[in-house]
């Protein structure tokens, strides 16, 4: 295994938790396997409600998160997160059918709502997500997570618990 | 009015016929003269003479009654207008006034005076006029009513293929997601030999293989103009036929589905096919609320009713209802737009579209009442008659 470089094929068998958020059932299956055969612990989650009660449980190193949901949809989970002390460590991965550009403004607006409070999303896939984009951008995601807590090495050492 | 304006003179004495007949001729009419109401009538037939000079008091038909033949005929030919001046003879006032309540332009009294004359023709000209400017501007204005509509129309048929396009871009989307998810994880499963991702693979191709299969289906009903071939027939059959299909699947969903109609129904003109067709849409919705609200085989107490009742007039209404998970405003207010879907993975999004498009295509309408958490009740009506639209 390697030490996993962002700009490299992205595999970073981190062994971080990924917590996939989506309604439909396939692709949250399909979004964890692509997690779980990288090497990523994943947990499930159905919609923003227990996507939030799992991932206060869990406390997951990055959300994979689709944006429509029925019950709280995607953007309204990403606030709760980010409300949250402790949840707003997590990375947030949008993957969405969303257009990126209608996705940003639908964020920017909400953003504007919030007084400027809420924080840009980590990363962004479009719908349907290829295995190589979703590893990429978690990869990048955790490795900037990683460095803002001070270095890989304690990453790599929390990740591990 | 052209150069040589019409107009016909009638009067059973010759002598006013001719004396009068040279007056008129000299301010410029072309002048046709009648000696009895009869003839004269033929003549307003034949020749449509903008003005009518008529003498009251003639034998046979009276100019009161010529006037009144006169008036109707224009009322209904609508492309003909003509003014109608009386004729009196001294201390005829009484009949003048019939005359004027009767829509006459004016009486002018023998003998007759220049001046009276060119008041009386001043004023049927202008009454002519009159009509005909507001009859050009009603006409513009149905003009340019129409002219909007179409262009409304049009647009709105843009917007509508526009959404369209867009709902389908969105259904594609998540149909290739399912596909390169089934891809990646058959690619896992024989890579790392692992029997889960192997089978999970397996399911998701073929659900979604499913789901292309029935898109294309729907799309392409939904594309073919319905040709409905309708006749009479027991309206209550199609009904019967639904609710013993879906027997099953309602079992299987926790649900108890119950038809009520009546034996014997008057016979309606409808096409049995399709509508069957429909009510399946509608009850297989049914089944799909009752189970979003949770009700299943471990949960029973879900409720489906296909009601059927005759309307007066020799029309059917069929109603669906069940106590399922109902629609919330958004939903109900989009439910029939194309795309639109509340069943996430399971639906199309074309069913009631479809349906809406049959039971308009048989002159009927299809209403929803619906509060989300209590249930829905569609219900279609199919107009007697045997009247269809196509």
């Amino acid at each position: 295994m390697k030490a996993g470089a962002g700009h490299d094929t992205g595999h970073t068998p981190g062994r971080g938790r990924v917590l996939v958020v989506d309604d439909e059932m396939h692709l949250r299956l399909y979004i964890a396997a692509v997690f779980e055969t990288a090497g990523y612990e994943t947990a499930m989650a159905r919609d923003g409600d227990e996507g939030f009660r799992k991932a206060s449980e869990w406390k997951p190193d990055l959300v994979s998160l689709d944006l429509m949901m029925p019950n709280q949809g995607g953007i309204r989970l990403f606030q709760r997160l980010k409300a949250d002390e402790e949840l707003k460590r997590a990375g947030v991965l949008v993957v969405s059918a969303i257009g990126g550009e209608a996705f940003r403004h639908s964020l920017s607006l909400v953003r504007t709502g919030s007084g400027g409070l809420l924080p840009d999303v980590d990363g962004y896939v479009e719908k349907p997500p290829a295995p190589e984009a979703l590893l990429r951008e978690a990869a990048r995601i955790l490795e900037a997570r990683g460095a803002q807590a001070e270095g890989t090495l304690a990453q790599d050492v929390d990740a591990g618990l | 009015m052209s150069a040589l304006p019409r107009i016909l003179l009638v009067d059973d004495e010759e002598g006013i016929r001719k004396v009068l007949g040279l007056s008129l001729a000299d301010r410029g009419f072309k002048v046709h003269t009648a000696e009895n109401a009869e003839k004269a009538l033929a003549l307003f037939r034949e020749l449509k003479p903008p003005i009518v000079l008529t003498d009251i008091k003639m034998p046979g038909m009276d100019g009161l009654e010529l006037l009144r033949t006169i008036k109707a005929e224009i009322r209904s030919s609508g492309d003909h207008d003509a003014e109608v001046i009386l004729i009196t003879g001294h201390g005829d006032i009484g009949l003048a006034i019939q005359g004027i309540k009767l829509d006459a332009t004016d009486f002018v009294t023998k003998p007759i005076s220049d001046d009276a004359l060119d008041i009386a023709l001043a004023r049927a000209k202008e009454r002519l006029d009159m009509r005909r400017a507001i009859r050009e501007h009603t006409q513009g204005l149905e003009r340019l009513v129409e002219q909007k509509t179409r262009e409304l129309l049009a647009a709105e048929r843009l917007a509508a293929v526009g959404q369209t396009v867009a709902g389908l871009s969105h259904a594609i989307k998540n149909l290739a997601s399912g596909l390169e998810g089934s891809i990646f994880l058959l690619g896992k499963g024989l890579e790392l030999d692992r029997r889960t991702y192997l089978e999970q693979g397996w399911e998701m191709l073929k659900a979604n293989v499913e789901k292309i299969k029935n898109l294309s289906l729907e799309m392409l009903r939904f594309a073919k103009p319905e040709d409905l071939k309708p006749a009479p027939c027991d309206p209550a059959l199609p009904a019967r036929e639904v609710t013993e299909l879906l027997q099953l699947k309602a079992k299987a969903a926790g649900v108890e589905l119950s038809l009520a109609a009546p034996e014997n129904m008057a016979p309606v003109v409808l096409d049995a096919e399709v509508l069957h067709r429909c009510l399946m849409n509608l009850v297989g919705n049914a089944l799909d609320a009752c189970q979003a609200a949770g009700f299943g085989p471990e949960t029973p107490g879900g409720r489906a009713r296909l009601t059927v009742e005759p309307q007066p007039g020799g029309g059917v209404r069929y109603s669906v209802s069940d106590n399922g998970c109902g629609l919330t405003e958004e939903a109900k207010s989009r439910l029939f737009t194309a795309f639109f879907s509340t069943k996430g993975e399971g639906g199309s999004g074309l069913g009631l579209m479809t349906t809406k498009k049959i039971v308009e295509a048989h002159g009927g309408s299809i209403a929803v009442a619906s509060a989300n958490g209590t249930g829905t009740t569609f219900s279609i009506v199919i107009p007697g008659r045997g009247e269809l639209s196509r």
